[in-house]
């Protein structure tokens, strides 16, 4: 039962450090590196938007998604959209800028391990004899309505279709009349969105560092891999796989071998299925 | 319009980069001494107030006399990044080797604060025979070990603070104490994956378990883990009464605040907690860190009364830097350049030979109690009397402060046990 | 446009010279072997001076560092766009060759001498051997895989505390004087530097160039591909370990950290500034990124920022690098022409 509790929690904590890494990829085939950075960053800005301008935290926070979806739209409009196409320029660019934010704001002062979020309900609850506070539960029930909701957009709105046409064929979007630059910014302004969401809802169980940047990344890479990169919902369930992996190796192995774990998943999906679990084959595409 | 933009920057770059290399004015008899810390992180800049502090009070009572002459201190700080992941050890050599050779350091205080970098610093501290007191972080006890086994190529390396297995012992009278007291049995283990923690995990269990205790569970986990759950189920299942974590990642935080909400009957005993060291953890946690025990390695990087010495330190530490001493690396950053002073003083010379000499024979009362260097491993030898050796110092939040609850000898509290745990 | 401005357009066109060098006429004159010769023996003699000009022997280490990320750039860029597999897991061939010749240095107590050369084709083989199964990978699907592959392998030593664990091995023997450590890795590159420049134009590199241009075409000629990318790799792959010993042998310790994401990130940089697919470019980069790094230093934690936006100002208004515009501007004159 305790597996299935915290395995729930932590799959889903994967998930949402997940989404926005594959929805901009899905989208605009851009592996986004600056997405660990964008976590951090909205971390800070909901810290300093509650404790340096006293706003209350339900302000702070939907002002922190709009910032944080800005900030990502402008890093698209303005420098990743000129390399477009060319993945190791886009790799090497969006690392560096994730990297210019994150070391900017710890020069910037922000570090330590003293800056933390408060916790939107305090306490705790038992469910089957396994204690879990409300923060947690919470995780869950966001995780989920974050995952019904996109599905929503995608399914039912014009720009969320638009962003499913592109997704799955660029030229025929752009035929259709997609304007396809101004969809990637999209894409990229919601990725980020959802890093920030991720952020303000998984923060306040732990503090606000800037290594934790460095961590989302590899994390996200690694269930967008395992799940297929550019499937959505590929990258929810490999969150599962991955997240239900870690806690039954600390179960049943041992805590330090979680990372090898993890890790000797990727190597062995690549290998044998380079698309993902859940990626849509593309034999040609990937392999020779 | 492109190549124009393209020209302005790097013509930046380039202002920016003759600005940097302009030599930096300095007295020219000064005696500097080369800091290599890991700046952003917390037992990296702790040194450096511990330094400057130190020298600014030493140049303020006019300086060092080497053979008759009156000469200043002069700190240079340079950041090794090697706290971070994905950072080679070799660019803090390089940063070592860049403090020797470009900043003319005569003496290399601090780090590398990694131990692993600073065990791959020991080679060149002897190559070009620069005398090396390591101040902060580096807890692991090969440090001294290997200076004792090839104690002619190593001479030049001491280490001012307490190990890992003095943390271990330090810990474990507690433990002992708590056994009487409460009768505690089950303890469970949780350390990061790096040498000195996994190290001291496992003499901690060994100890532990040759005197009775029930080890209930050893979990390792590797640095940037952010998720402890199942760890803290396997100890609250298996009855635990503490949990000792050597841990000083960020992300152990996370473990402290799940450790609260669930309300978990056992006592969180952490060592080099760097997440619980800090003056500012209560503000951080809103009050859940409470009854966090945490071992701050030497005194005075928290409140007591270990020596005379003792809160002088820590008051001007705290005017001087705006916050109080915050852990590892503060008191005994601070000491070093004081005891380095007295060996220049005595030796008359810099040269490194007399000084290791000179450094052999310190015995001086500190901010931590009396200082001397074991002659064989130049590791300061520890004591739990602040009259005998070097004191450690555990502290234990309660109600919003640091409360100092081991060695007795400067304890100014008890340990407290969290209301849900009271029998 | 309005009237009487007249519509004009840069015209590139090659320098006379540049046609007459083209072919054996070159050899007619010495201004023409001097065209050719000048900047082939700037750089050679300007890597083996640079030691001896440089102000104290701090710079000369940051050289002999900057020759190492060199081997890196150097192995990065073959691969890359010769083979058309990049590798993002450039610290897996340093964390290899370091191990190996740690390994061989303490446990069978061979000199530098041996170790060396010995780890870089013993390391060669065994990653190698390790990448063969993703060799059928294209892509980003490669690149992705590669860049795993280095933090595998720290873990693995870490959680299995294997070779040191996570305190590495010490007591290795450094390099028997200055001057060979100095000049080690200097000779080094330039000798795998131009050795490279002529492999890619023989039939080997005319296949591996095939295989990144259409690997499907090059199949259907009945050859072997992955055997081509598995002999590319062994090439690349060595260059990785040559550097990862050197380092070893400099440092006289290896360690998990061997396998750190700055091995990876800062020879793609270095490929990126230097001009991507030219080899001598690489190395450029890296005489220009490394010692900038080391001149930020002061800034403490800023040095990085600065770092990334010099790099991210180069990808963007320079992607090219410097390498292909220097050439073009060595070999072809601009003019305005009226359209």
């Amino acid at each position: 039962m305790d597996i299935l509790i915290y395995g729930t929690i932590n799959s889903v904590a994967l998930a949402l450090y997940a989404l926005g890494f594959a929805m901009v990829y899905g989208v605009s085939r851009l592996p986004n590196f600056a997405h660990g950075a964008l976590y951090v960053l909205s971390g800070f800005i909901t810290w300093s938007l509650l404790n340096s301008l006293g706003l209350p935290y339900a302000v702070a926070i939907v002002l922190t998604l709009l910032l944080t979806g800005i900030i990502g739209a402008l890093i698209y409009q303005l420098i990743l959209i000129r390399i477009r196409g060319m993945e190791i320029s886009e790799i090497m660019a969006s690392y560096a800028i994730g990297l210019a934010i994150l070391e900017g704001l710890r020069w910037g002062g922000f570090k330590g391990m003293t800056y933390t979020l408060p916790s939107f309900i305090e306490g705790s609850t038992t469910i089957a004899g396994i204690v879990v506070d409300y923060q947690r539960l919470l995780v869950v029930v966001i995780g989920a309505a974050v995952v019904g909701l996109l599905w929503l957009f995608t399914h039912y709105t014009r720009t969320g279709l638009a962003l499913r046409g592109m997704a799955q064929d660029e030229r025929a979007a752009l035929m259709l009349g997609i304007d396809s630059d101004l969809m990637a910014v999209v894409a990229m302004g919601f990725g980020s969105m959802l890093a920030a969401l991720a952020a303000v809802v998984l923060l306040p169980l732990g503090n606000i560092v800037v290594e934790a940047g460095y961590n989302v990344l590899i994390l996200a890479i690694a269930v967008c891999i395992i799940g297929g990169l550019g499937s959505w919902m590929g990258s929810v369930i490999a969150a599962f796989l991955i997240g239900f992996a870690q806690i039954l190796t600390v179960v049943y192995l041992g805590a330090h071998y979680q990372m090898v774990v993890a890790l000797l998943a990727i190597i062995m999906t690549l290998i044998l299925k380079p698309s993902g679990l859940f990626g849509r084959q593309k034999e040609l595409e990937e392999r020779v | 319009m492109n190549r124009r933009r393209f020209t302005v920057s790097i013509v930046l770059v380039v202002a920016a980069v003759i600005m940097v290399l302009a030599p930096a004015a300095q007295a020219a008899d000064s005696i500097v001494l080369g800091c290599p810390l890991s700046t952003a992180f917390l037992y990296g800049w702790t040194a450096e107030r511990g330094f400057r502090l130190a020298v600014d009070e030493i140049n303020a009572a006019g300086g060092v006399s080497v053979g008759g002459e009156k000469r200043p201190f002069a700190v240079e700080v340079i950041d090794t990044r090697d706290l971070e992941p994905g950072v080679p050890v070799s660019e803090a050599l390089l940063a070592v080797e860049k403090l020797i050779l470009d900043k003319k350091a005569d003496f290399i205080l601090g780090g590398p604060v990694r131990s692993e970098a600073a065990l791959a610093a020991m080679p060149l501290l002897s190559k070009y025979k620069k005398v090396s007191i390591v101040t902060t972080g580096v807890l692991t006890p090969k440090y001294s070990a290997q200076v004792a086994a090839n104690y002619d190529k190593f001479k030049y390396c001491f280490r001012i603070h307490g190990e890992a297995k003095h943390l271990v012992g330090e810990m474990f009278a507690n433990f002992g104490k708590l056994k009487k007291k409460y009768g505690f049995n089950n303890l469970f283990i949780i350390a990061q994956d790096v040498s000195h923690a996994r190290g001291a995990a496992a003499v901690m269990e060994k100890v532990a378990t040759k005197s009775g205790w029930n080890v209930t569970g050893v979990e390792i986990y590797p640095t940037g883990a952010t998720d402890f759950s199942m760890g803290l189920i396997k100890a609250q299942k298996s009855d635990t009464e503490i949990i000792n974590i050597w841990m000083d990642m960020p992300e152990s935080a996370i473990l402290l605040k799940q450790w609260y909400d669930m309300k978990l009957a056992a006592l969180p005993f952490g060592s080099t907690l760097a997440a619980a060291e800090q003056p500012g953890f209560w503000k951080a946690t809103d009050g859940k860190g409470e009854f966090t025990l945490c071992n701050v390695v030497n005194a005075g990087n928290a409140p007591s009364e270990a020596t005379e010495w003792t809160m002088k330190f820590y008051n001007a530490y705290a005017d001087k830097w705006g916050v109080a001493p915050e852990g590892l690396g503060a008191s005994s950053s601070y000491m070093a350049v004081y005891v380095l002073r007295d060996a220049i003083e005595r030796a008359g010379s810099l040269d490194p030979d007399k000084i290791v000499a000179e450094l052999e024979k310190t015995d001086v009362m500190g901010v931590y109690g009396r200082l001397r260097f074991d002659p064989k491993s130049h590791q300061v030898i520890p004591a739990t009397d602040p009259k005998e050796g070097a004191v450690g110092s555990i502290l234990q939040w309660q109600d919003g402060k640091r409360v100092v609850v081991y060695p007795e000898s400067i304890a100014t509290g008890e340990i407290l046990l969290p209301p849900w745990m009271k029998q | 446009m309005t009237e009487g401005m007249e519509q004009r357009r840069k015209e590139r066109v090659d320098r006379g010279i540049k046609v007459r060098t083209d072919s054996l006429y070159a050899l007619l004159s010495a201004g023409e072997i001097a065209y050719l010769a000048l900047p082939r023996l700037v750089l050679i003699l300007g890597l083996l001076l640079l030691p001896l000009v440089v102000p104290g022997m701090y710079w000369q280490r940051v050289i002999t560092i900057t020759c190492i990320y060199g081997l890196l750039a150097v192995s990065f860029d073959f691969l890359a766009h010769y083979v058309g597999l990049v590798s993002l897991g450039g610290a897996f061939f340093v964390g290899t060759g370091g191990y190996l010749a740690a390994i061989a240095n303490t446990q069978m107590g061979l000199s530098p001498w041996l170790t060396v050369p010995s780890a870089a084709l013993a390391g060669g083989v065994l990653c190698t051997l390790l990448l063969l199964p993703c060799l059928p990978l294209r892509g980003v699907y490669f690149a992705i895989i590669s860049l795993m592959y280095p933090l595998f392998s720290a873990r693995v030593i870490e959680a299995l505390d294997i070779l040191g664990g996570t305190d590495g091995i010490m007591g290795i023997d450094g390099f028997p004087n200055r001057i060979v450590e100095q000049y080690a890795p200097v000779v080094l590159l330039l000798l795998i530097l131009f050795g490279l420049r002529r492999l890619v134009t023989t039939d080997f590199g005319l296949v591996v160039r095939g295989v990144k241009d259409n690997d499907q075409a090059i199949r259907a000629s009945g050859i072997n591909v992955t055997y081509f990318k598995a002999v590319a790799v062994f090439v690349s792959a060595s260059m990785g370990c040559l550097g990862g010993a050197c380092l070893v042998h400099i440092y006289m310790w290896s360690g998990i950290s061997q396998f750190a994401l700055d091995f990876s990130i800062l020879p793609i940089a270095a490929t990126v500034i230097g001009g991507s697919g030219t080899l001598v470019g690489p190395v450029l980069g890296c005489l220009i990124l490394v010692p900038i790094s080391e001149m930020l230093r002061e800034f403490g934690t800023l040095r990085i920022v600065f770092y990334a936006l010099i790099l991210v100002a180069f990808i963007i208004f320079k992607s090219e690098g410097l390498m292909v515009w220097g050439r073009r501007k060595y070999h072809q004159f601009e003019r305005w022409t009226r359209i």
